[in-house]
Order: C-alpha cells, then structure tokens, then sequence
C-alpha cells in the first residue's frame, strides 16, 4: 500500500533522514519505534506533504506522493494524528471534527461517521460544544484520533498517541486504535513506547539517527535482545 | 451643554470607529494567518476610495454599486498582491515579506500619485445635509448610513468566520498552520480569501470615509493605516472580535479627545493609545491567549 525507498530529508544543512526504506501492506499495523530525535516525525510529515524529501520516492497504491500539497494527500486516503495532538484549541470539539472530514461533501456519511467517533469516544459526544483547548490530554488525543478518522482515511498516520497519557489511557488508546484497525483502517504507528507498540503492531522497524537498524515482524523485534536491550529497558 | 458634547461626539466617534474597524479587520485577518503586518493595507484602502469614486463620477453608478465594484476590485487586488509580494517569501524572515509589504505601500501610493496628482479630489454629494435628531445629539444621513453598511459588513463577516466552510478553515489556519493542511484544507487558497476579504472591507471603508471626509486623496491610506493598524493592537492583533472593538474604542476615544479640546491631537491619540497597550497589554483587549494542555 505504502512503499517509501531511500527516502532522504533534511531541514536546512541538517538531513534528518539519511535515505531509509520500509512498506506498509493493506490492513497491516505497522510501528516505526525509535529514540529522541530518531527521524519518526520527520518521515510522518514527509508522507504527509508537509516536508519535501531530497531524495527518494513515497508510493501509496502505486502513485507518487513527493511533491504533492498536503490537502491533495488527505484527498488521496492519507491522514495524520500529529505528535502532541494539535487540535484546534480555539474551536469546539465538534468544529474539530467537522475539520477532519474538510474534503468531504456527503454529508450523510459525515454525520455517519461522527456518530461513529461518538460512540467510540463518549467523552467527546458530552464535551461537543466545549473549546478543544480545554479538554485533558487524553481527551484531546480522543479528539485528535476522531478527527483523523473523520476523513474516512485508508491509511491514517498516529505519531505518539501515548505521549504524556496515564498508563490506564495508554491502554485504552492502544485499544482503540486495533478497534480502528480492525474496522478496515491500515495504520503505521510511531512510538516511543516499544512494548505497547509492538504488542499490537504486524510488523517493526527501528529507527536510529536517521537510518533503519532493524526491521522485522512485530513478535521477533520484541524478542530480539537489542531490542529488549534498548527500547524495553531490559 | 456639555452632556450633550458628548453624546454628539460619540455619534461621531462610533461613525469613524467603524470605518477604522473594518480596516483594522483586514490587518488583524492577515496577521491572524501568516503573522505578516501588511503594510500596504492602507493604500489598498485608498485605491478603493479612488475606485468607487472613478464608478460613481465616471460611470455614474449608484453609490451601493459603486462600493461593490471598489470592493471587488480591492478583492483582486488583495489576491494578486499576495501571489506576487508575499507569498514567494513565506519561508523567508518576517523581515523580508515586512520589507516587501513596505514596497508594495510605496508602489501604489506613487502610482496613485502619478495618475491623480496629490490634491484630494471631492467626493460628489450624494446624501442631504439633512440632521436627525436623536433628542440630545444629532446624526446625518451619511453618519447613518456609513453606520449601517459597516455594521451589516460586520455582521457578514462574522458569520461568515463562525459558520461557513471557508471560515472555519480560516479559523483553522490561524491557530494551526501545518495542523490545518492535514486536515486537507489548501493553506494557500485560505490565505488568498484572507486577503480577498480583507482588502474588499478596507476598500468599503475607504469609499465611506471618502464621502465622510469629502475627500480622496494618494496619502489618506497613510494615516488610517496607522490609526487602524493601532485599533488592530489595541483590540490584539489576530483576533476579530477585538478589530471591532478597538476600531469603534478608538473613534470613540479620538471624538472625545477632540471634545475636550485636544483637537490639535487628535491623530496623536492613536498612536498614544498604541505606544501604551504595546507597553502594558501586548496581547490587546481581546488577545488570544492559547494555552496547550499536554
Ligand atoms: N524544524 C526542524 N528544524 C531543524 N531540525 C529539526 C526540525 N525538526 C526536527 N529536526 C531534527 O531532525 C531530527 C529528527 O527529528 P524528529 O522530530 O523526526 O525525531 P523523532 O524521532 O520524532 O523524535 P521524538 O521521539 O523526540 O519526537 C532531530 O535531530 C531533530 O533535531
Ligand atoms: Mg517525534
């Protein structure tokens, strides 16, 4: 479904990404894991137009996605929850919602959906008309998943759900978003919590300053000693 | 006696406040979503003060045409000034575009210059000088209306931020820049309606006070840039609701001034009141301050 090749991204003289490689297959959970600074948000927001790649091809289904503004992404079946949540704090819950499904003119299978998103986050059917910048961290990840969903997204972009949330919420995000999967949503996972990540992720790749050092199925990376070694803290 | 003073002087004060607030909205609009303070906003304003007055002598349109076309025409103008000016220096310093923004106030007032000389030309009567009396103060036909036509502009424009599409992805744009284009909104075409409204209001103002001041001139968008541009601040630049208030605050405050006998400063007023919410309120009456919870 998504093939990245030899991507390379830099952000002025610093290249941020020095030419990896993976692929996302239809219906998979794929996690890119990976230190501070490892490049995982830098290959989201390439993917998602808002970085241009130096070099390097980004195929989703077969078409070429470099150079493509990032409205024309999301048009094609790409969405992103971005790192931190970013929801619009000067609007409404439901405004953010709505702004997920900006594309979109069927407005019958808009209001599907956002029933939809209620039933899966009741928290933000009662908050619908509160200012996005006054829910909790973890309502505001609620937010910012529905919103990505609303787009009726075939691939949908999540970079550290789990950042800064409660052990119990991380849990219950983690859920959700195999619910999401299992629901005919294919998703490439950014974490810093490997453990979480790789319990419910297909495959892995590991990401270190820029380059993929491992890649593999999920169940292996978790049993491999590096691993356990650097990112399960073992 | 002087409980009348005053009353009259804040009819005259609401009259000019809203002419300077809906300037201030196009200053805080474009601030809103690129942080660029566009210098050339006021001469914008006068080439639509110019445009509606060629419609109304020239053409001979009615008046409520002839603001439209002013309107459309500043639309455009608006448009292309962000393709050409601003817009190949959006990553660039703010210095640059600042700089640019300098060059294209400078361009259109020379122009102007050029083709109309720098003698203010008159703006044909169209309204009696006939007073209402509002028991203790009196307000004229062309007080009314220029009243109406911004309040209604208003009005339009609010609910066109709050309640359509477009303005909702406005919104978006201001707060979030790179959220707004992955929700698939096309950044680039919400700033050009940015500047689209933005332009069309100060080209409306621009015909008001023309009529109001009975003269149009190259550098009358000199000094109501810089009274607009300093409501934007005071109401805090970027939020709409707060252009509004400062723009009427401070065509209130300026009659009142001019009431007391400061009339020899009243264009001081402005930058008086300016220099001290810069001092002590940066963010305005109405500044946004967004707080992320993490
Ligand atoms: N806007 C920027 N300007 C310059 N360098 C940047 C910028 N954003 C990221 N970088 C650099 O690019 C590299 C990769 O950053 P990136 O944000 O992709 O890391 P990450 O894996 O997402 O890290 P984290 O887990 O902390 O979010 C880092 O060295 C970072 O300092
Ligand atoms: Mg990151």
């Amino acid at each position: 479904m998504l093939d990245v090749k030899d991507l390379e991204v830099s952000y002025g003289a610093i290249r941020a990404l020095h030419g990896i490689s993976f692929t996302v297959e239809e219906g998979e959970i794929v996690t890119l894991i990976g230190g501070n600074g490892a490049g995982k948000s830098t290959t989201l927001r390439t993917i998602s137009g808002l970085l241009r790649p130096t070099r390097g091809r980004l195929l989703f289904r077969g078409q070429d996605l470099a150079g493509m503004p990032p409205h024309r992404i999301v048009a094609v079946g790409i969405s992103q929850v971005p790192e931190g949540r970013r929801v619009f704090p000067l609007m409404t819950v439901l405004e953010n919602l709505e702004l997920g499904a900006y594309q979109r003119r069927d407005r019958t299978g808009i209001n599907a959906d956002l029933e939809g998103v209620f039933t899966k986050f009741p928290r933000l059917a009662e908050r619908k008309n509160q200012l996005a910048g006054t829910l909790s961290g973890g309502e505001q990840q609620m937010l910012a998943m529905g919103r990505a969903l609303m787009a009726r997204p075939q691939l949908m972009l999540m970079d550290e759900p789990s950042m800064g949330l409660a052990p119990m919420l991380v849990k219950a995000i983690f859920e959700t978003i195999v619910e999401i999967n299992r629901q005919g949503t294919t998703i490439l996972l950014v974490e810093q919590n490997a453990r979480m990540a790789l319990s419910i992720a297909n495959r892995g790749y590991v990401l270190e300053t820029g380059e993929v050092a491992l890649a593999g199925p999920a169940k292996e990376l978790a049993s491999n000693p590096e691993v356990r070694r650097a990112y399960l803290g073992e | 006696m002087i409980f009348e003073l005053i009353v009259q002087q804040l009819v005259n004060g609401l009259t000019l406040g809203s002419t300077y607030a809906l300037i201030a909205l196009g200053y805080t609009m474009v601030y809103g979503i690129i942080t660029l303070i566009n210098f050339a906003h006021g001469e914008i304003y006068m080439v639509g003060a110019f445009v509606g007055l060629y419609l109304v002598t020239a053409m001979q349109w009615n008046l409520l045409a002839a603001m439209a076309g002013a309107m459309a025409f500043c639309m455009v103008m608006g448009i292309v000034i962000e393709r050409v000016a601003y817009r190949p220096l959006r990553r660039s310093t703010r210095l640059s575009a600042l700089i640019s923004a300098i060059g294209v106030s400078i361009f259109l007032y020379s122009l102007m210059l050029l083709i109309r000389g720098a003698q203010p030309t008159r703006f044909p009567k169209i309204f009696p000088d006939r007073m209402l009396s509002l028991g203790v103060a009196e307000i004229s036909l062309l007080q009314l209306f220029i009243l109406a036509v911004s309040a209604l502009l208003m009005i339009g424009l609010h609910y066109l931020v709050q309640k359509t599409r477009v303005g909702k992805a406005m919104r978006a744009t201001s707060q979030d820049y790179d959220t707004a284009a992955l929700m698939g909104i096309d950044v680039n075409q919400i700033i050009s309606y940015t500047f689209a409204i933005g332009s069309s209001l100060a080209a409306a103002g621009g015909v008001l006070v023309g009529m109001y001041f009975n003269a149009v001139f190259p550098l009358m968008g000199y000094q109501a840039g810089l009274k607009a541009f300093a409501a934007a601040v005071l109401g805090g630049i970027g939020s709409i609701p707060g252009a509004m208030l400062g723009g009427v605050l401070l065509g209130v405050l300026e009659m009142l001034g001019v009431a007391i006998g400061l009339s020899s400063y009243r264009n001081a007023i402005a930058f008086t009141i300016l220099i001290l919410v810069l001092l002590i309120r940066p963010t305005g009456l109405m500044g946004r301050q967004i707080q992320r919870k993490v």
